[in-house]
């Protein structure tokens, strides 16, 4: 899972920590050959690999993953489980003809996810768990009919059912170590024993019951495409394509009680088909401040960035895509957004701003808590929570660099002549944790101009004085 | 220039033990106040004295005035600081701290205005006012205060100087406060700027760069020049730190330890008391009459009590011992005063002064102001009757534990300091996880960078940096194992209580240095697992010979005793169990008590590193001659055959040889404990070895017993310590001797002790031929315990104890029931004993249900079986059939035993592949007794234990075992870093290496390891790993 993006033989290994202590989850195979094991304390891990690569495990990484597999398995068939822990299931009788046989699904199976850059143990079996703990048991086996099922079954050490540690060690206890093992055990002394869930399991498993299992749908999302019937080479023209689309996004959004924040358009040019070089498609991005489903408040939207859009040929498809639909519900409603619209005007003209200048050009300010001046503000989300401090005479403008000054004979500053300092000294020495360590003696100057100057003076090296910002 | 700088005294600063705030330790703040020629400095932890005694040590050595304070922040928000003018206010302060304290959850304080003008109206008192001060405080503080209280101003270059003044001053007005400089120190110099943030973020549980406002924003917390504050402060300010400083003239010298009044009995002088009790105790140790040694000693050392009235210490010790047999409690004294005539005839002690020779000089003397100092050892497990005995007796407000301050150890240090620099959770474990006992305590840059750290990455040296500071810097008090402190009256009024992390639990804000170095006395109650085994090895005997066995009554200088431990067969004898012990015995060859001693004290770091062993090792085997460079030593070091082995010898030897007074021998003593951690022997170097040159001796000897002293350093034992622990040396040795399967059940049921695993204390109690049953349902109790063999001699049970997850509750219940009636079968065994579904399965797990259920896999399916019984079924009948369950295999019931009692009666688990190892040409533990000197073999065993000693660079001695006995590795260096996979990884561990013996003792030098642990399958033997 961590080593998708890249190729890499440098030792690595997944440790998951209960409490103080942590352990190797899985290794790669570098890690393997010095000695690195599954299970082994990460301390002992460490002093047999130094350069062990650790990445603590990731469950919400590790389902996000499974997920996409079983989005990605969709095409093999309409049924696709994630009900078993750590496994995609697959019913593929149906789609055996369609792919020429079980040996050939297999194939196109494995080298997708070759493809895909996951490693598998890909087993099949008549029943849903007959297939699940073959491959928990690392059995690439491909077992296709019932009558077959108890032998293949017997072997199956019984930890790869997972029936937790308690039960699997009242098992063990007895001397149980497979499923072969447990299946010729008297059923009610069994079921007695360790609950009847596990007969039923058994029964599920040997096909003796029925194991009815939900089905994986995919998470919504809005992608439609548009064949103009005409060329277009006019906003208008363009615009009325889109309000269709976006009314038939308007439905789906009314429909799954969601709402979109980002929206994504390609305009195709002439002569050039989908999936061609994005040059000769035009993208155009939108960001939204607030979730929306409402189609005039997206279309005004789109319309100031398509007004600002050169189009370099005309259009003969529009694609939209809302890769992200989340629920309207979630996002909480504010509480005074009814009793004025000054709130919604104000989104309204930054969403403007936003789309005439780009989506870069638009930020907020705030202030940073931080003794450094430099460091004290930053760019934030335009409405985003602000962070209120009320600390020293600061001035607004700051300069980006400070500015050296020109001293007198009496080492006393100059900024368009001589300055005259406040006797009250700010000093900040901070910032030595990232290496731009500051210690100044911070001053408030007026020249004689009847500017207000901030001002200050190295505490070690040369002592220079700087200029550093302007009062109002 | 200079000279007419106004004088100032600084009021108001925290040192490190403002826990995560102060960053310099209190001696550097007095000592960098005297050279800025501050005339004084107070220290105000917040709510608390704990570094206290350090500053004021610092400030004595230095002739510096130390005014004591504590800073507060009470619940309205109220800042102030409060002074000790006299003893009086001191108690009131230390009784202001003691309440906050107890209100509060350990490590947090809770106290109101109301506790304040209750407690400490009469204390000096500075208001801190906040940046928007509120005149009402100053109101109050006025009122609570009248003619006491000041406005602090601290002006700390923060550009709002003058607004702040004259806002303070027109305070100042109205309520008629009258106004001081302090500066709000946190720090003794500008330069610990990158610490005391680093504090900052630790205590906020942040990162320094995430820290933003709550970091100080300049450096100016620290301990200014006092230029800097004449042009900061108006004068007038500074004068009046003069008048505050004035006024406090309390010294915590002034505390004088004030002894319970009610050890004698009414009408009675403790002098009085004290000869009586001794005189009586000289009738029971001598019955014939003692020797005139013997009357000369007890009468100086009764003079000397009286000189210093000490007779309160010697009863109060006397009291708890009492009290301890009465409950018979074993108990043994131990520490220089412990080994007194005195004291043996008292009972605390049971060293006989006339059976040895032993310096008693040092026992306690005038010069020296120093209490005397008796440590007494209880039973581990019984030791808490004492200390509620000590509580029950003087009462919660008078007995109180010393404190134990939780330092920074390199380990925590990385972890703290690594997140506040915003290193990721994964690096920090990397790191800290890393410095393993291996790698000693130094970081090594090699270390970081085989752990892919670069050594010069800016990050990495400030951690470092950083983590070199903060080491050793206190993080909270912790309770002493057992220094007891006892007051006369309110011992709140003499030091702050505070709440211990156990519930009910409280301590003193100072440890056992600062007791000492106040003259205050403590008692000290530890306990020692080996007295419980001594005395549960005499009950044993007791019930099964049917005659009284004690302590006392085993008889002295064995010689069937001495052989043994010659042999080194010694598994779970007191002190002299060890590897390292194990392999000088054969060498050393003790035959008397007096060897025992040298034995004890030998094996030691101290010793060892400064190079005694050996010179000891040869005088003793005749290879060298014993000589002397002069008469007075030879006084000093006859014993011990010239060499100096006690850290008395060393005190005794700068004395006679150096001419150093009692007193600087003590503060040598004192020093070299010490000087690991806080160095500073130079200045008695030059002395010793000067005093020397006068008087004759040459320089190289001079040299050698310096480095000697530098060797000895904080491991250095003393022969009063080392007497005691022979004594339980030679006690449970006999034991061993003569009753080896009492022994071995006393110590399996005061596991945890000592070396040695309940596996390897089996192995040996069978390899001297007693049979050792298995814990089983229908017989055992939840101790080991003894039954008739065949011979009649003791045969060992085990106990139900030994079985992991097995609760007591649950064995008493089963004991008692099935002593009522016996079991019939598993379910009527549950039923009866009301046992649950987890304690059935550990018995099961432990095959203790043989007897009831048959093999452990159909006791397995029995337990199971056993259903809750439902008040409306009542006791339902089911009946079914028992399936046919597998017979476990012989490797399973290895795997299982271990697993559930960490030892096995079956075969040993090597016995059962030593086909498969056989291929490997391996000899047995057996065969390489046989084995001579040189040759080159092949052998494996399980990892019992692997250590690596702190004196021996570089070496790790590992202990491997199989079914024939054990083998001694010793793997150097250069094949440790090549097989270091293997030596830290194999369970089971193949060697090929050299043999080497030198007479008894037998080890084998590794040239090659290789891991055989796949040949065990899934056998678990864990290894235990000693410093």
């Amino acid at each position: 899972m961590f080593s998708r993006g890249v190729i890499s033989n440098d030792p690595q290994a997944t440790c998951q920590s209960s409490g103080n202590k942590a352990h190797v989850l899985i290794c790669n195979a570098s890690a393997a050959s010095l000695g690195v094991r599954s299970g082994m304390p990460l301390r002992a891990a460490c002093a047999l690999a130094d350069n062990l690569k650790l990445y603590p495990r990731d469950e919400v990484l590790e389902q996000e993953a499974l997920k996409q597999v079983a989005a990605w398995s969709v095409r093999f068939t309409s049924l696709v489980s994630l009900s078993f822990s750590h496994a995609v299931l697959l019913e593929v009788a149906g789609s055996l003809s369609l792919f020429g046989g079980l040996d050939h699904l297999l194939e196109e199976v494995r080298d997708g996810l070759d493809e895909l850059g996951y490693q598998a143990t890909l087993a099949v079996g008549p029943t849903p768990l007959a297939a699940v703990w073959l491959a928990r048991a690392g059995r690439k086996e491909a077992i296709e009919h019932k009558p077959q099922l108890a032998k293949a079954l017997g072997s199956i050490p019984l930890y790869c059912l997972l029936l937790g540690d308690k039960k699997l060690r009242s098992l063990n206890g007895m001397g149980l170590q497979n499923v072969a093992d447990i299946v010729r055990l008297p059923r009610d002394g069994l079921a007695r024993r360790l609950g009847k869930d596990l007969v039923l399991l058994l029964d599920r498993a040997l096909g003796r019951a029925p194991d009815p299992l939900k089905p994986y749908v995919p998470p919504p999302r809005f992608r439609s495409r548009l064949l103009l019937p005409a060329e277009a080479d006019s906003v208008e023209a363009l615009s009325f394509a889109m309000r269709r689309m976006l009314a038939e996004l308007g439905g789906m959004l009314l429909g799954c009680g969601g709402g979109v924040q980002e929206l994504s358009i390609q305009l195709i040019h002439r002569d050039e088909q989908i999936n061609c070089d994005e040059k000769d498609v035009t993208h155009i991005d939108l960001r939204l401040s607030v979730l929306s489903r409402d189609v005039d408040h997206l279309m005004a939207v789109l319309h100031e960035r398509l007004e600002r859009a050169t189009l370099e040929a005309p259009v003969i498809e529009i694609v939209m895509v809302a890769d992200t639909i989340l629920s309207l519900g979630s996002c909480p409603q504010d509480l005074f957004s009814k009793q004025g619209e000054s709130d919604h005007d104000w989104q309204v003209l930054l969403e403007r701003l936003r789309a005439r200048m780009g989506e870069e050009a638009v930020h907020g300010l705030k202030q940073v808590a931080e003794h450094r001046p430099e460091k004290a503000w930053g760019t934030a989300v335009v409405g985003g929570e602000g962070l209120a401090l009320n600390f020293g005479r600061r001035p607004l403008w700051l300069l980006d660099e400070p500015l050296l000054l020109s001293t007198n004979g009496e080492g006393r500053p100059r900024f368009h002549g001589s300055l005259q300092l406040d006797p009250d000294r700010e000093r900040i020495e901070s910032g030595w944790w990232d290496g731009k360590d500051i210690a100044r003696d911070y001053f408030v100057a007026h020249n004689t101009r009847g500017l207000r100057l901030w001002v200050y003076r190295e505490l070690h090296g040369e002592q220079r004085w700087f200029l550093h910002g302007i009062f109002a | 220039m200079v000279t007419c700088l106004p004088e100032f005294a600084e009021l108001h600063a925290v040192s490190n033990f403002t826990f995560l705030r102060g960053s310099s330790r209190p001696e550097e703040l007095i000592t960098r106040a005297n050279e800025l020629e501050y005339l004084a400095l107070a220290i105000t932890d917040e709510c608390s004295v704990a570094g206290m005694v350090r500053a004021h040590v610092a400030a004595k050595d230095r002739g510096f005035k130390l005014i004591v304070g504590s800073e507060f922040r009470l619940q309205d928000g109220l800042r102030l600081t409060l002074y000790a003018t006299n003893r009086e206010t001191y108690g009131d302060l230390s009784q202001l701290i003691t309440r906050g304290r107890r209100a509060a959850e350990k490590g947090e304080y809770c106290l109101t205005r109301s506790d304040v003008s209750e407690l400490a109206a009469n204390c000096l008192a500075l208001w801190l006012p906040e940046v928007d001060p509120d005149i009402e405080q100053a109101q109050w503080l006025t009122d609570t205060f009248p003619g006491n209280a000041w406005i602090a101003v601290e002006l700390l270059q923060q550009g709002n100087e003058r607004k702040r003044m004259q806002q303070l001053v027109e305070l100042g007005k109205q309520v008629g406060l009258p106004l001081v400089a302090a500066n709000d120190v946190h720090a003794h110099e500008r330069q610990q700027r990158p610490l005391q943030d680093t504090l900052t973020a630790i205590r906020l549980h942040t990162t320094v760069e995430a820290a933003g406002h709550e970091l100080h924003a300049n450096g100016e917390r620290h301990l200014r020049r006092r230029e800097v504050l004449a042009r900061l402060y108006p004068q007038e300010w500074l004068a009046e730190t003069m008048v505050i400083a004035e006024r406090c003239q309390f010294s915590l010298d002034e505390l004088r330890y004030e002894y319970p009044e009610e050890l004698v009995p009414a009408g009675e002088t403790p002098a009085h008391y004290l000869r009586r009790l001794t005189e009586a105790g000289i009738k029971e140790r001598w019955p014939a009459s003692e020797t005139q040694k013997v009357r000369q000693l007890i009468e100086h050392e009764l003079q000397l009590i009286a000189e210093l009235n000490y007779e309160p210490y010697f009863l109060t010790v006397y009291d708890i011992v009492k009290f301890a047999r009465s409950r018979s409690i074993l108990c043994q004294g131990r520490g220089s005063a412990a080994n007194s005539a005195v004291c043996y005839a008292l009972g605390i002690t049971e060293v006989d002064p006339s059976r040895m020779e032993m310096l008693f000089e040092r026992f306690i003397s005038k010069e020296r102001n120093e209490p005397p100092d008796i440590d007494v050892d209880f039973e581990h497990e019984r030791r808490e009757e004492v200390i509620q005995y000590l509580y029950n007796k003087y009462g919660r407000h008078r007995a109180a534990l010393a404190a134990t301050v939780i330092t920074y150890r390199p380990r925590s240090a990385i972890r703290d300091v690594g997140k506040a620099l915003g290193l990721s959770l994964e690096q920090v474990d990397r790191l800290a996880k890393n410095m393993q006992w291996w790698d000693g305590k130094a970081i090594a840059p090699e270390r970081l960078t085989e752990i892919g750290f670069d050594p010069a990455n800016p990050v990495v040296v400030r951690l470092m940096y950083i983590v070199h500071q903060i080491l050793g810097f206190p993080r909270h008090l912790s309770q002493h194992v057992g220094g007891f402190v006892i007051a006369r009256d309110d011992l709140s009024r003499l030091v702050p209580i505070e709440n211990a992390s156990m519930p009910d639990r409280t301590v003193i804000q100072w440890d056992k240095d600062d007791l000492d170095a106040l003259g205050l006395l403590k008692v000290d109650c530890l306990a020692l697992g080996m007295l419980s085994a001594i005395h549960r090895a005499c009950d044993l005997l007791t019930r099964f010979r049917d005659r009284p066995y004690s302590l006392a009554d085993i008889p002295p200088e064995d010689p069937a005793v001495y052989e043994m431990i010659q042999h080194a067969d010694t598994v779970g004898v007191f002190q002299i169990e060890s590897r390292a012990q194990m392999s000088m015995l054969p060498r050393l060859r003790p035959a008397n008590f007096y060897d025992l001693v040298v034995e004890v004290a030998i094996v030691r770091p101290g010793p060892i590193q400064g190079d005694m062993v050996h010179p000891y090792l040869r005088r003793r085997q005749g290879l060298e001659a014993v000589t002397y460079p002069s008469a007075a030593v030879e006084d000093v070091l006859r014993r011990t055959l010239g060499v100096p082995i006690f850290q008395e010898q060393v005190i005794k030897l700068a004395m006679v040889a150096a001419g150093f007074t009692p007193g600087e021998a003590d503060q040598l003593r004192r020093s070299m404990a010490a000087w690991k951690r806080h160095g500073g022997l130079d200045h008695f170097e030059k002395r010793l070895i000067e005093g020397m040159r006068e008087r004759g001796y040459e320089e190289t000897f001079a040299r050698q017993i310096f480095q000697q002293i530098l060797g000895f350093g904080e491991y250095g034992f003393p022969e009063s310590h080392a007497a005691s622990f022979a004594l339980l040396a030679y006690a449970s040795a006999w034991l061993k001797c003569h009753e080896q399967a009492a022994f071995t059940c006393a110590i399996l049921n005061s596991l945890p002790m000592g070396f040695y695993g309940p596996s390897q204390l089996v192995q040996d109690a069978k390899g001297h031929g007693v049979e050792v049953r298995p814990a089983d349902v229908t017989i055992s109790d939840w101790d080991c315990s003894l039954e008739p063999d065949n011979n009649k001699e003791p045969a060992l049970r085990l106990g139900l104890r030994m079985i992991k997850g097995l609760s007591r509750g649950a064995v008493d219940r089963l004991v008692e029931t099935r002593r009522a009636q016996l079991f019939e079968n598993v379910k009527d065994m549950a039923k009866r004993a009301r046992l649950d579904r987890r304690d059935l399965e550990a018995l099961a797990a432990a095959d203790a249900l043989r007897s009831l259920g048959g093999h452990r896999h159909r006791a397995r399916w029995e337990i199971l079986g056993v259903e809750r019984e439902t008040p409306l079924l009542g006791d339902a009948q089911i009946n079914e059939a028992m399936p046919l369950l597998r017979t476990p295999r012989e490797g399973e019931e290895i795997v299982a035993d271990y697993a559930s009692t960490s030892l096995t009666l079956r075969r040993h688990p090597l016995a059962l592949i030593r086909k498969q190892l056989n291929k490997h040409r391996v000899v047995t533990a057996e065969e390489i007794q046989k084995v001579p000197h040189g040759s080159v073999i092949a052998t494996a065993g399980l990892v019992v234990s692997r250590q690596r000693p702190g004196s021996a660079a570089g070496v790790i001695f590992a202990t491997l075992e199989d079914e024939t006995g054990h083998i001694n590795l010793v793997v150097w260096k250069t094949v440790m870093e090549q097989y270091r996979r293997e030596l830290l990884g194999a369970r089971l561990l193949g060697v090929y290496g050299e043999v080497q013996r030198e007479g008894e003792v037998i080890h084998v030098i590794a040239k090659q390891l290789q891991d055989h642990s796949a040949l065990l399958g899934r056998l678990n033997t864990a290894s235990r790993d000693f410093r």
